[in-house]
């Protein structure tokens, strides 16, 4: 394996998914950017620390205790039975014991002891702390060092989750304007373009012009992406990745040509160009509602029959999981379809109604695997019957390629690694962070590789897909091996 | 009726307070975490499809500890025969009360050898628990001063309980025991008589008055909060059927 020429700390790949010792403070330099002024106040945050912004943040944190039932609950009954202690790739790939979901915690636990339980004189005895600034350092460093992947509530004997502690100390944290450059900025741009990347609707036309023309070079002739038609059957929301970035575009494309032989009218919008929400990884209720609002304005002004998410995994668990408590029900939809439709189960459904045709053989230079993406695992549901988010992504692959092998078990399913990069980590000034975080899915993967020859590491996740292109080079394994389940249907369709 | 000595009355005013505190303390929590909006769904799937389903879900946890036998088997043996224990010896103290009577059931000793055995079992889990924050890195970097408070006091309280068994005559058991039971008649019917006053019995009492009186402001509410998870308590049916809160806040998801 040729080592790579870079400035990163790239974990050594042996197969083992050992317990670290402890070493404190290991990662306490790996930091995020902090946010810029427009960001911040486009998301109606404050611009840096402000006189008072401790009462400010107190006052968020009670207003949080008060209206969040999982936090105030979580915030008391955790026993510190050490459960969930190796079980975070985070504390697995970095050892440092912040990591440790039970001790991340610990650092809002610290505070919400000293300022809302009766400790009374036993505040050192019992670990309260006053929020000072070191304080909040820790917990900029540290809750920005979690993907909310929720690998370890699954293991908590109280399902206490981490997820949500790390969402709401990022909403105290942000609403007293300590916030982080790459989620606000984001945010930001949905607001002014309607996707994650910051394309006007000209470009993306442009964009889905030259896509259209690849597929016909490949040969799929006619293949259209249309964008913004009124009156079209379905509205396509995939992450805007799937509109840039590699190899997501290859995903895109499988759409395209499922739709095309389907004979079923769709449309991208342009105001909805994101299935994203990065509101959801800032905890902030309202702009997650902002940022979804838009997917159901558009199926609203389209006047489209159901609404269909691409292949990304928060995507999915906002548009299946919040967006009827948080916009209302879907029942301006087409009621026969289950409103939203994942782009797998819509599939998966053509093929065995034999509406579009496969020939497995197409993919059969490729041995694939499959990586189940946190928040479709583990926050999400795929079809109508429990776990259909792990059988019907199998399935499809399964029709549309012969040779599939599972990943390690014990780390598939509900039990998957995040790939390190979830919950708003995907940014460059953390690479560390996430060569750690990717490190015990790695080994896995690099698992596959050596004993079945996996040369295809299936994805439906727009995060994870860039995670893993840009840190399987560093493991010295090929990029090209990265792609989405609709990458395979796309090779495998009978035109 | 016997006039009280004050020991008794000093007693009696503690276990009325701590029964007071404790009752209190445990509604207002209870309360607090039903009142508390949750804003949305965060049920971790694979999840039952409806509320029954997710109840049974709740249920498991309770009985079985399914997540932590998923987690880790030995903190699962530990844990599962420290709980088993002790709520056997909890039941059997109250059910010690109705079968105390003159003569004796036939049986009644061997109901004091499973109470010794629950008390012998109980201790040693306690000891391993103990065991695991000391030895193993990880528990002990994350284990505080409570952790190791509430399984000292409850170790001590096993023991003292123990002792009344092994460290008195026969004879110095049973006055005991023909006291105990006036006693705690009397703290439900306020009919007062004096407390039993070996020492032995009066260490085991006051820790165990400790433990009732330090329960709500502790780690052992979790015994109310797994009710309470919303990561279990929740069926998955977002889309069948709408989940709103209009007393949660536009906050923290």
């Amino acid at each position: 394996m040729a080592k790579p020429k870079n400035k990163y700390k790239v974990p050594i790949l042996d197969g083992k998914i050992s317990i670290p010792k402890i070493v404190p403070g290991a990662s306490a330099y790996e930091h995020m950017i902090e946010a810029q002024k427009d960001d911040m106040e486009a998301l109606g945050f404050p611009f840096k620390l402000q006189d008072g912004w401790k009462d400010k943040a107190l006052g968020v944190f009670k207003e949080i205790l008060d209206h969040n039932k999982a936090v105030r609950d979580y915030m008391d009954i955790c026993v510190r039975c050490g459960a969930c202690t190796d079980k975070c790739q985070f504390f697995l790939g970095t050892a440092d014991p912040n990591n440790m979901p039970v001790q991340r915690q610990e650092l809002m636990r610290k505070v919400y002891r000293y300022y809302f339980t009766p400790s009374g004189f036993f505040k050192s005895l019992s670990n309260a702390q006053e929020l000072t600034e070191d304080v909040l350092k820790e917990w900029y460093t540290y809750f920005w060092q979690c993907s909310e992947c929720r690998r370890c509530s699954l293991y908590c004997p109280y399902g206490i989750d981490t997820a949500e502690i790390t969402m709401a100390a990022r909403q105290i944290m942000d609403s007293i304007g300590l916030g982080q450059k790459y989620t606000t900025e984001v945010i930001h741009k949905v607001f002014k373009t309607g996707n994650n990347i910051g394309i006007p609707p000209a470009a993306l036309r442009n964009t889905l012009d030259d896509l259209e023309e690849e597929i016909e070079e490949e040969g799929g002739k006619g293949v259209k992406i249309p964008m913004d038609v009124e009156g079209a059957e379905v509205l396509l929301v995939p992450p805007s990745a799937d509109f840039f970035a590699m190899p997501h575009m290859e995903s895109l494309k499988g759409y395209a040509k499922v739709f095309h032989k389907a004979g079923i009218s769709y449309t991208v919008s342009s105001y909805a160009s994101e299935a994203g929400n990065f509101g959801k990884f800032i905890g902030s209720y309202q702009n997650t509602k902002e940022i979804n609002k838009r997917i159901w304005d558009e199926a609203r002004r389209l006047k489209v029959k159901r609404v269909i998410i691409g292949e990304c995994g928060h995507a999915w668990r906002a548009a299946y999981m919040y967006s009827n408590t948080m916009n209302g029900p879907f029942d301006f939809l087409d009621s026969k379809y289950k409103q939203p439709t994942h782009i797998c189960d819509f599939t998966l459904g053509l093929v065995k109604d034999g509406v579009i045709k496969l020939d497995p053989s197409a993919n059969d230079d490729k041995v694939v695997t499959f990586h189940d993406s946190c928040n479709v695992a583990r926050g999400s549901r795929i079809g109508d019957v429990v776990g259909g988010q792990f059988t019907i992504p199998r399935e499809l692959i399964k029709a549309a390629a012969n040779k599939f092998v599972e990943l390690r078990e014990g780390t598939t399913k509900e039990s998957t690694y995040c790939c390190g990069a979830g919950g708003g980590l995907l940014t460059e000034e953390v690479m560390n962070v996430r060569l750690a975080g990717s490190m015990p899915r790695m080994q896995t993967v690099k698992e596959a590789v050596d004993n079945h020859g996996v040369n295809f590491y299936a994805l439906i996740c727009a995060i994870c897909k860039t995670q893993f292109t840009k840190v399987f080079p560093l493991y010295g394994l090929d990029e090209e091996m990265v792609g989405g389940i609709h990458q395979l249907v796309s090779n495998a369709i009978i035109m | 009726m016997a006039p009280l000595n004050l020991t008794t009355a000093i007693y009696l005013l503690f276990t009325y307070t701590v029964g007071l505190i404790f009752v209190i303390a445990v509604v207002l929590r209870i309360y607090q975490y039903a009142v508390t909006p949750q804003p949305i769904k965060i049920m971790l799937t694979p999840a039952p499809l409806t509320k029954s389903g997710a109840f049974a879900r709740v249920l498991g946890e309770v009985f079985f500890f399914k997540s932590l036998f998923k987690s880790n088997k030995a903190t699962w043996v530990f844990g599962y025969l420290f709980h088993i224990s002790f709520f056997l010896l909890i039941f059997m103290h109250f059910l010690r009360h109705f079968i105390y009577s003159n003569p004796l059931p036939w049986w009644y000793n061997i109901f004091v050898g499973i109470g010794i055995v629950c008390g012998i079992v109980m201790v040693l889990s306690l000891f391993l628990l103990l065991m695991r924050r000391v030895v193993i890195e990880r528990v002990k970097f994350i284990s505080l001063f409570q952790d190791y408070l509430i399984l000292v006091l409850l170790m001590l309280i096993g023991l003292a309980g123990l002792s009344l068994n092994y460290v008195l005559t026969p004879n110095a058991l049973t006055v005991v025991d023909n006291q105990l039971d006036p006693y705690m008649n009397g703290l439900l019917t306020f009919q007062f008589t004096n407390i039993p006053s070996n020492p032995l019995f009066l260490i085991h009492y006051t820790l165990v008055m400790l433990l009732i009186l330090y329960i709500p402001f502790s780690k052992v509410m979790h015994f109310v909060g797994i009710f309470f998870s919303p990561t279990r308590n929740m069926a998955d049916n977002p889309i069948e059927e709408r989940y709103y809160r209009p007393s949660a806040k536009d906050l923290s998801i």
